[in-house]
């Protein structure tokens, strides 16, 4: 599904990405964990083709490298449910419409059929009773949830996680991991990259380690994050760790919100 | 097309208000100025049609020619030319007698000096200065006739005002359809720099760049639409106020007005669709 050959990015002078060479199947769940700036976003940017590798291939499903045109761009971004830190929902959206505007980008569907379908996307994150809320008035998980309901609605083959906990506190943080551990058993591939062992033990699946550019895979229990962050830099990018708590990453009993 | 489109379009223009009305003044004042001039055009053209149909050709005969000779010239003028009349030697005479209005001035005249003529009322095809002197050539190849008169400079100058009042009118239509691609450039430029947020989360979510475009390509033609109706509002009112004062003013006709708006809209279509291609691109990936 997905396949990086050789990869290496610099920008500038800075190494993100030293000559990776990693595959993920269809199906798979698999995290990426590395301290801020150690080439997680950039893997997830390579494979969105929102930037382009200095050198190496990078293959998505029937896309193999090289500079792809807008139109074949916008065509792969389409099979691919992607998740930001920072949500990135329309402010001037309700939830209904942020969720609903993944299925008119994708085209081919009436009003009435796209109604149907992100009222269950929202009801599966728990949104559907604040369907016809601005995202300034959601909290931040719920904020978090309708941008996992707008990435899941058109049920992609393969969904990206940027951090998805980053801005989350623990009990919301919990929930998101577990709707997204849920939409993974249906049969969706899951990449997700944060700076947390703990999302990582919750997620499961196949783990790498990104260092200094490098990429390798870590067996669960052993100490896969490397040397602490400098302090300045994750406080700088606000991915300072999450505090620890308790009932943490605990899936809530009733699945949902 | 998608409803949601249509919404879309509806919904940047009430949230970008300011910036619609004053791409919609600076249209419509780019509208009625072409709109004043496509009128001038059309009344010009009017005049001059009516000035056209008083063109003819004369066609001076030889004297005592045959009856049957005549018949044939002027079923050959009839054929090529257009539609004959004879005047004959003393119809001549009275014609300018009665122009003339005193009959003491033609009572030295002792015999009748005028030929026999074909007034030629031509066809249209035949009413540019070229075309008649063509024919006026052609039509003196014939041996009944003596001599072909038809007011060449008259229809020179005629030919050169009509020519040169089309030209203006296309001169001013070329200029104000790139002024206005250069107002809806600029209001689409800005309108897209404002949602440049929205337009960078749809890039992300596999959003083509057809498929973002085509929201502000039908909020520049709702611009547009408002636009020539009011410009064409506009030049009626004006041609209601030359009309009272100056006789034989005329509107458009309702077909050249739909044309107006269809010109406009198509400009609109054409300027904003390569607009949007050139910002979506420098909006990025």
């Amino acid at each position: 599904m997905i396949a990086f050959e050789h990869v290496t990015k610099r920008y500038g002078e800075r190494l993100a990405l030293d000559d990776v060479t990693w595959r993920m199947d269809e199906g798979e769940c698999a995290v990426l964990l590395g301290h801020s700036a150690a080439g997680k976003t950039t893997m997830l940017r390579l494979i969105m083709h929102e930037t382009q590798p200095t050198s190496g291939v990078v293959t998505v499903g029937t896309f193999r490298g090289g500079r792809l045109t807008r139109a074949h761009r916008a065509l792969l971004r389409r099979t691919i449910g992607v998740i930001y830190e920072d949500f990135r929902l329309l402010p001037d959206r309700t939830v209904y419409e942020n969720v609903a505007l993944s299925m008119y980008i994708a085209g081919h569907y009436t009003d009435a059929e796209v109604t149907p379908k992100v009222r269950r996307a929202l009801e599966e994150a728990g949104l559907d009773a604040h369907r016809d809320l601005l995202p300034a008035e959601l909290s931040f998980g719920e904020r978090q949830r309708c941008a996992i309901a707008r990435a899941i609605v058109m049920r992609p083959a393969l969904i990206l996680a940027d951090e998805p906990t980053g801005a989350l506190e623990p009990k919301s943080a919990a929930e998101v991991l577990s709707l997204l551990l849920r939409i993974q058993r249906e049969g969706a591939a899951l990449l997700v990259g944060t700076t947390r062992a703990e999302v990582a033990n919750v997620i499961g699946g196949r783990r790498y380690v990104l260092e200094e550019g490098a990429l390798r895979e870590v067996t669960p229990g052993a100490s896969p994050v490397p040397a602490p962050s400098p302090p300045r830099a994750a406080a700088a990018s606000g991915d300072a760790p999450m505090p620890q708590s308790p009932d943490l990453f605990t899936p809530p009993a009733t699945g949902g919100a | 097309m998608h409803p949601y489109f249509w919404r879309e379009a509806w919904r940047s223009f009430r949230a970008h208000r300011g910036l619609a009305m004053t791409s919609m003044l600076s249209l419509i004042a780019s509208l009625t100025l072409c709109g004043l001039f496509v009128l001038l055009d059309h009344n010009a053209r009017q005049a001059l049609r009516a000035i056209g149909d008083r063109r003819e050709m004369i066609v001076y005969l030889k004297d005592e020619i045959p009856e049957t000779e005549l018949a044939v010239l002027m079923d050959k003028v009839r054929q090529y030319f257009g539609e004959p009349t004879y005047v004959d030697r003393k119809q001549a005479w009275q014609e300018l007698s009665d122009q003339i209005g005193d009959p003491d001035l033609l009572s030295g005249v002792e015999d009748n000096p005028l030929p026999a003529s074909i007034r030629v009322r031509l066809k249209p095809e035949l009413l540019g200065f070229a075309a008649m002197e063509q024919a006026a050539q052609q039509v003196l190849e014939f041996p009944e006739v003596e001599d072909v008169r038809y007011g060449a400079e008259y229809v020179r100058r005629l030919d050169r005002f009509s020519g040169g009042v089309r030209l203006a009118t296309w001169a001013v239509g070329a200029v104000v359809a790139l002024a206005m691609a250069l107002v809806l450039f600029n209001t689409l430029r800005l309108t897209v720099l404002a949602r440049r947020h929205q337009v960078e989360v749809m890039l992300r979510l596999g959003a083509s760049d057809r498929f973002i475009a085509t929201p502000y390509v039908y909020e520049a033609m709702m611009h547009m639409t408002l636009a020539a109706v009011i410009s064409l509002l506009l030049v009626f009112a004006l041609q209601q106020v030359v009309a009272y004062r100056l006789d034989g003013v005329t509107f458009l006709p309702w077909t050249t007005s739909l044309a107006f708006i269809g010109g406009a809209l198509a400009v609109a279509w054409v300027a904003s669709a390569g607009a949007l291609s050139r910002i979506l691109r420098n909006i990025g990936s």
